[in-house]
């Protein structure tokens, strides 16, 4: 699945989304987890990443599917 | 007559103020209340106080939608206003150029339109998925925010 990229992330990945591979429903905790071991260089900002499912903000238990769009980015600085 | 104009807009236009004010004023307002977030040059106090240009990038769908919500909860917090924009701007901006605006109509100048733009802008910046890159003398970087969403934001 598709995982659109923003800000410091997207200049780390050098992407604007990275691909994973995920065929069933997970938790945003566990795809914290794939997306670092899959896509090495985001590791590090992973933790303090905000997720986004379906363009609402997303929390460690939610669950998330292969179907959703999902995002990825630091947390907000607009204004 | 449309008592409660709401505009939204993620734009890499100019801001057109006098535009927003006409768009917000019904025959009910004799306010409106104008919040308009410029590019800051110098910030005294900084490691590095100087800021030559500000890149802003947006989530534009998430972005739109967050807006959105934002003008919901004005109305509810704020039930004396009538009419709303939010125009948040991305692209390049220079030094001085507004980037932001928050524009609220309500009949008189107690009715909650300060604090509802005051509410807004605040919101904005805490939910709204926008971040800017700050060029300064010495090279560029992400600024990034402090607020953590919670469930409900």
């Amino acid at each position: 699945m598709k995982i659109y990229l923003f800000a410091t992330l997207r200049d780390r990945a050098r992407a604007r989304s990275i691909e994973i591979s995920l065929d069933k429903p997970t938790t945003v905790a566990e795809l914290r987890q794939i997306i670092a071991a899959q896509h090495t260089t985001l590791a590090e900002l992973l933790p303090q990443a905000l997720v986004a499912v379906n363009q609402e903000f997303a929390f460690d238990e939610d669950t998330v599917s292969p179907d959703n769009e999902v995002a990825l980015f630091p947390p907000v600085s607009g204004g | 007559m449309n008592d409660t104009p709401t505009l939204i807009a993620l734009t890499e236009a100019a801001i057109d103020l006098n535009a927003l004010q006409r768009a917000v004023t019904t025959d009910l307002d004799g306010t409106v209340v104008a919040f308009v977030g410029t590019v800051r040059g110098v910030t005294p106090g900084a490691a590095e106080p100087v800021t030559t240009r500000l890149e802003y990038e947006a989530y534009a769908a998430m972005a739109e939608s967050k807006l959105r919500q934002v003008a919901e909860e004005m109305r509810e917090k704020f039930a004396g206003i009538h009419g709303i924009a939010l125009t948040q701007r991305v692209g390049e901006m220079a030094v001085g150029e507004p980037v932001v605006a928050v524009v609220v109509s309500c009949g008189h100048r107690g009715g909650g339109a300060f604090e509802a733009a005051r509410y807004g802008i605040d919101r904005l910046k805490q939910i709204v998925p926008v971040w800017k890159k700050e060029t300064r003398p010495d090279g560029s970087a992400w600024v990034e925010g402090d607020y953590v969403p919670a469930r409900g934001d």
